[in-house]
């Protein structure tokens, strides 16, 4: 953490997801050295021994005409690392990237990807006294989910009310404010988490609230039903057999790092996009510029929704901690900062997938 | 981060890498003894050069304790300041000191050598520490991490007077010592044997003493950055110094 404290109006907390992106940006530090490409096998040997710090300024330009300036701090959770096996060390490093965020004395903080995981419900904590607020994001990535969605339902002509929904990682954060979104939207909800207790205590409010809804947490006795699939989980689906989908099924991947590590047979996979994601038509920018090893998606205005939510709040000059805990996003916080976010030209990024933008 | 299994303290592969650890440490001390020693030549400062003679007997009794422990267990300890990377370390702090460079050898001994010498007394003291080796082990760590907090309110300092010139000076010693210091602790011997252990390099078998080198390196380079860190070095700088270093 720099002891230098300039005033920042917003700070992203956030991790890589793949070792790729590691690997290219310690090689890009590397380039005064003679040495050859250092490969993954010692990379991980230390990545995860460095401790948080900033590593880039970010400007974002509001279409209003509005600057917003933050920083990116960086956990160096390792990509190897993003499970429960590694929770305590998680959790102190998350402590100590909030910690910088405080010291740059950043308005309002996010909690990107596995971080806002790995403090999900207890975010509360970071916000007492400080004078940063701290955010998950949570609630603009389940806005642009759900406004994605209805945009790639549009995209295949399939009918909402006429389609059922399969959750997966239902009973998180962003995932039961998907299941609030759609509830009464779609002909009917699957929902699946690992948790049973909490998943069948879900699928009884569905029940009370008169919505057609059916729980397991058994992924591959929903799969067949799913016309539509959002996979919102807190890690890699393993046993998501794609064998088992509809042919036409429509599949929104929107975790962090990504819940579909199988590959997709050709026809699935043209069906199968990132959700989650944000536009900011304004655009931004990295200084130093790390977006082709850090942030690369296939237009470069392109950027997570829970980053962005940071950025919307400090646009807005609003010093609040917008998202925190497990459970609280409605249907309204999600319209509501979804407003506030297009007002400033950020809006749900268009349908793309690795094979680039959807036309 | 990592694991190791422990071995039972009895087994001749756990005493075996104890008495390396050792004869690692007591030459490790001998080594920043000489340095403080030799840094009281440099002073003007009557104060400053008895404070500095005080850290080069603090040293000197680090070392003492190590040795008397080695003796009490009868483990034959081998010391050999004249080792490739120990002799490299002396040799490059002696440089600075002849410049003569107060503050660069200050960054060399205080920050460098002693968050390395910190980090790893308190992981080995940690995994021996029901055993009085681990013991001192620990204590040592405590009072070298003293020498750290000492030093970063004088290198702040120094930084405020001319920040691209301090950052410029880090870095060159960072090239200097922390390479050699990278070579030392990476998973294989890059410049071949130490000349400290008796046998084979004891990185193979630190597993015996719940010990693994990449944990040992890794969490001493997490506390050069986080010392770095509230010197006031910018973060991204230090990162990209480390990436440069040897693995």
């Amino acid at each position: 953490m720099d002891s230098t404290t300039s005033h920042v109006e917003f700070a992203l907390i956030g991790h890589q997801d793949s070792w790729q992106k590691i690997s290219s940006f310690v090689n890009l530090l590397r380039n005064n050295s003679n040495d050859v490409e250092i490969p993954k096998e010692k990379l991980a040997e230390v990545y995860s021994y460095f401790p948080p710090r900033s590593l880039f300024d970010i400007e974002v330009k509001s279409i209003t005409g509005r600057i917003a300036k933050g920083k990116y701090i960086e956990t160096f959770i390792s990509p190897d690392e993003l499970n429960l096996k590694y929770w305590k060390n998680n959790i102190a490093k998350v402590r100590d990237a909030a910690e910088c965020a405080s010291k740059l004395q950043a308005g309002v903080a996010t909690l990107g990807g596995f971080t806002s995981i790995v403090l999900e419900g207890r975010v509360d904590s970071l916000n007492e006294n400080s004078f940063t607020k701290f955010t998950t994001g949570n609630t603009l990535t389940a806005a642009y989910i759900a406004k994605s969605l209805e945009k790639a339902c549009l995209f295949f002509k399939k009918e909402l009310t006429e389609q059922n929904l399969l959750i997966i990682g239902s009973t998180g954060d962003i995932g039961s404010a998907c299941v609030s979104y759609f509830s009464g939207k779609v002909k009917k909800l699957l929902l699946c988490a690992r948790q049973q207790n909490i998943l069948l205590h879900q699928e009884n409010k569905m029940s009370e609230n008169k919505i057609d809804a059916k729980a397991s947490t058994d992924v591959e006795t929903l799969l067949p039903q799913a016309d539509i699939i959002i996979a919102i989980a807190s890690s890699i689906i393993e046993n998501f057999n794609p064998g088992l989908c509809k042919q036409d099924v429509i599949i929104c991947d929107a975790g962090y790092p990504k819940n579909l590590n199988c590959k997709l047979p050709g026809n699935l996979h043209e069906r199968m996009f990132y959700g989650g994601m944000g536009i900011v038509n304004g655009g931004y920018n990295f200084n130093p510029d790390f977006h082709a090893d850090l942030y690369s998606f296939p237009d470069k205005k392109i950027a997570h929704g829970c980053v962005l939510e940071a950025i919307v709040l400090a646009l807005e000059n609003k010093k609040i901690a917008y998202s925190t805990g497990k459970g609280n996003i409605t249907p309204g916080k999600m319209e509501a900062i979804y407003s506030m976010a297009f007002k400033h030209g950020i809006t749900e990024a268009p349908l793309f997938n690795t094979n680039g933008l959807w036309n | 981060m990592s694991t190791a299994t422990l071995t039972p303290a009895n087994t001749q592969i756990y005493w075996d890498v104890v008495t390396d650890i050792l004869s690692q440490a007591i030459t490790g001390e001998l080594v920043g003894m000489s340095n403080f020693a030799t840094l009281t030549g440099t002073i003007d400062d009557i104060h400053e050069k008895m404070e500095c003679a005080e850290h080069a007997n603090c040293e000197r009794g680090h070392a003492e304790g190590f040795l008397h422990l080695a003796k009490k267990y009868n483990l034959p300890v081998n010391i050999n300041m004249d080792g490739y990377y120990w002799k490299n370390v002396r040799e490059s702090f002696v440089r600075w000191a002849n410049k003569p460079d107060f503050i660069g050898c200050i960054i060399m001994q205080e920050v460098m050598l002693e968050c390395f010498a910190v980090s790893m007394y308190k992981d080995v003291g940690t995994a021996l520490q029901n055993h009085e080796i681990g013991q001192l082990f620990l204590s040592i760590s405590k009072e070298e991490e003293e020498h750290i907090e000492h030093s970063i309110d004088i290198l702040k300092a120094e930084l405020d007077k001319d920040y691209a010139g301090f950052i410029q000076k880090v870095e060159d010693i960072h090239n200097d010592c922390m390479t050699i210091l990278a070579e030392w602790s990476a998973t294989v011997d890059l410049k071949g044997h130490c000349g400290v252990c008796r046998g084979e390099c004891m990185k193979n078998s630190l597993y015996a003493a719940g010990l693994d080198i990449k944990g040992l390196r890794g969490n001493s380079i997490n506390l050069y950055l986080k010392t770095l860190d509230r010197i006031g070095i910018p973060g991204l700088k230090s990162i990209e110094w480390i990436a440069q270093l040897p693995m």
